[in-house]
């Protein structure tokens, strides 16, 4: 892979570039790109259909982590604070607000539940830790003009190898439109941990992800940091997503031992 | 006949939308009196309010009985779908402008007593901020997925921001609902598609519930020649001909989630009434 962009000190100015200079969308570059994955599945797992191999950006890595719950809970709750911030919504109690809408939020019902279960001392040391996440995450993303199409929490859940094989993931910031002549989308992923060597693979296995569902490959693809406000910004382009290709081949393998 | 798109253009999705029968397929007198006389036989005894839709057919009335409660995950297709509306019409210049701008008058509705105890409007005005902020954002999300898979555009050919379909089966408690997102239209006018927005990705099933839908926009006085599914995160579509042997395989579908429902309403015996 290539190295990364540099670290962005603005994370909005460098997903947007400069608009004249974006590239042509390639649509037959995601037709190419499910052939490929199809083709190398096949060769791979053979004509069988079950057990449905799932893959997610966490099983790209070589040795899988579990995050423990609080760690968990941690990015649930940034995770709705960036909603709320998209939403416009000027949040003066970061805690409050995200326990509030997280239990409304209709999802991560074994989060809340596990938020109800804390006891003092951990529920104080969280409360801390949002707090100081969402000044970052406020100092990072100061606003998200409507006109961009911000959308949250955008899921992916692409059948290959008739269904053998579901590749999952979900971006928790999307920019603007697609179906114009030249590349415009950009994703966020929003990760309450320091960014790692596994950031670049997330970001590829995301953006091969969008190019699959949407037809057309994104411009640029992010990942921000809110413990450290470090962010990593690549371009997308062919090779990256042929990097991606084969990150699923690999994460494939190792999930279907023989 | 089911067909299958990948990651379809708005164009190649509304040419092959409207190339369906050529015939819609209207539900004969016949059908919906046996269809209604065969619900009302299983289910008149039963005066418990039920809703039987493609979700129920595909995966059975149990699945819902959980009492239902709204969350910014129920409300965003309600609200998303007025929000798809306002934008496609060129009332509001974005989805999340449009979003707060429904769910203040939503609010306003509700503050003014012109909507009934537990309607979104009412749950949605006792709402604190950031929880109408959640829904806008949410909402806002959903019709931008259905706005990037058929954007309306001068033609006409589509439409979004449509009602549901609901059919009242006479002399019972059942409703039918029909889910709609978007319809389309061919030149010829009597090719119509209807589209339904579904999460995650198409189960085997899937095309059971579509014709149920199908059926509820026909028993509706729709006249729909496909009917198409589509799962945007998985970037699929699936499109079916709504035609007479679907007509009656729908019917068919709806009867089985209808015996499903008195089998659940029945008192508890043998086992599991020593149990009890």
């Amino acid at each position: 892979m290539t190295s990364p962009a540099p670290v962005a000190p603005d994370l909005l100015g460098t997903l947007r570039g400069t608009p004249a200079l974006r590239p042509y969308v390639d649509h037959g570059l995601a037709g190419g790109l499910r052939a490929w994955l199809e083709d190398g599945l096949f060769e791979r797992l053979g004509p069988r259909h079950a057990p449905i191999v799932r893959l997610t950006p966490r099983l790209l890595a070589t040795t899988p982590a579990v995050a423990p719950t609080a760690a968990r809970l941690r990015g649930a709750m940034l995770v709705q604070l960036l909603k709320l911030r998209v939403g416009g919504h000027a949040s003066s109690a970061p805690f409050d607000d995200a326990a509030l809408v997280l239990g409304a939020s209709g999802r991560d019902d074994d989060l809340v539940a596990a938020l109800g279960d804390l006891d003092a001392d951990e529920r104080a040391r969280l409360v801390a830790e949002v707090h100081a996440h969402h000044e970052v995450l406020a100092a990072t993303l100061p606003s998200l003009p409507a006109r961009w199409s911000p959308r949250c929490a955008v899921r992916y859940a692409i059948p290959l190898a008739g269904g053998a094989v579901l590749l999952r993931g979900d971006v928790d910031l999307a920019l603007g439109a697609s179906g114009g002549s030249r590349a415009c989308v950009c994703l966020v992923d929003l990760t309450t941990s320091p960014l790692s060597s596994s950031t670049d693979a997330t970001l590829a296995y995301l953006a091969l992800l969008e190019t699959l569902r949407a037809g057309e490959q994104p411009l640029r693809v992010a990942a921000l940091s809110t413990a450290d406000g470090a962010s990593m910004v690549r371009e997308v382009t062919a090779e990256l997503l042929a990097d991606a290709v084969e990150l699923v081949f690999d994460a494939v393998e190792r999930a279907t031992p023989e | 006949m089911v067909e299958r798109l990948c990651a379809p253009t708005r164009g190649a999705l509304l040419a092959r939308a409207v190339a369906g029968p050529r015939d819609a397929t209207c539900v004969p007198a016949g059908v919906r009196s046996q269809l209604v006389a065969r619900l009302a036989a299983r289910l008149a005894g039963d005066r418990r309010r039920h809703r039987v839709d493609s979700f129920a057919a595909e995966l059975g009335p149990a699945r819902f009985d959980a009492p239902f409660a709204w969350s910014a995950r129920v409300a965003r297709r309600p609200i998303g779908t007025s929000v798809a509306g306002l934008v496609a019409a060129g009332a509001m210049p974005d989805a999340l402008s449009a979003a707060a701008f429904e769910i203040e008058r939503l609010c306003d509705r509700a503050h003014r007593g012109l909507l009934r105890r537990g309607a979104l409007g009412a749950w949605l005005d006792a709402a604190p901020g950031a929880v109408r902020s959640l829904c806008a954002v949410e909402a806002a999300t959903w019709a931008e997925r259905l706005l990037r898979l058929v954007e309306p555009g001068p033609d006409g050919a589509i439409a979004v921001g449509i009602p549901d379909a609901w059919f009242e089966v006479p002399g019972t408690t059942v409703t039918l609902q029909g889910r709609l997102d978007a319809t389309l239209r061919g030149v010829d006018a009597g090719s119509l598609a209807l589209l339904r927005v579904r999460d995650g990705v198409p189960a085997a099933s899937a095309p059971d519930g579509l014709v149920v839908d199908a059926l509820v926009a026909s028993l509706g006085g729709q006249r729909p020649t496909r009917m198409v599914g589509a799962w945007p995160d998985a970037g699929l579509c699936l499109l079916v001909d709504f035609d007479d042997e679907a007509m009656r395989q729908a019917a068919r579908l709806v009867l089985t989630c209808a015996d499903a429902i008195a089998a659940s309403a029945a008192p508890a015996t043998g086992v599991e009434a020593i149990a009890a």
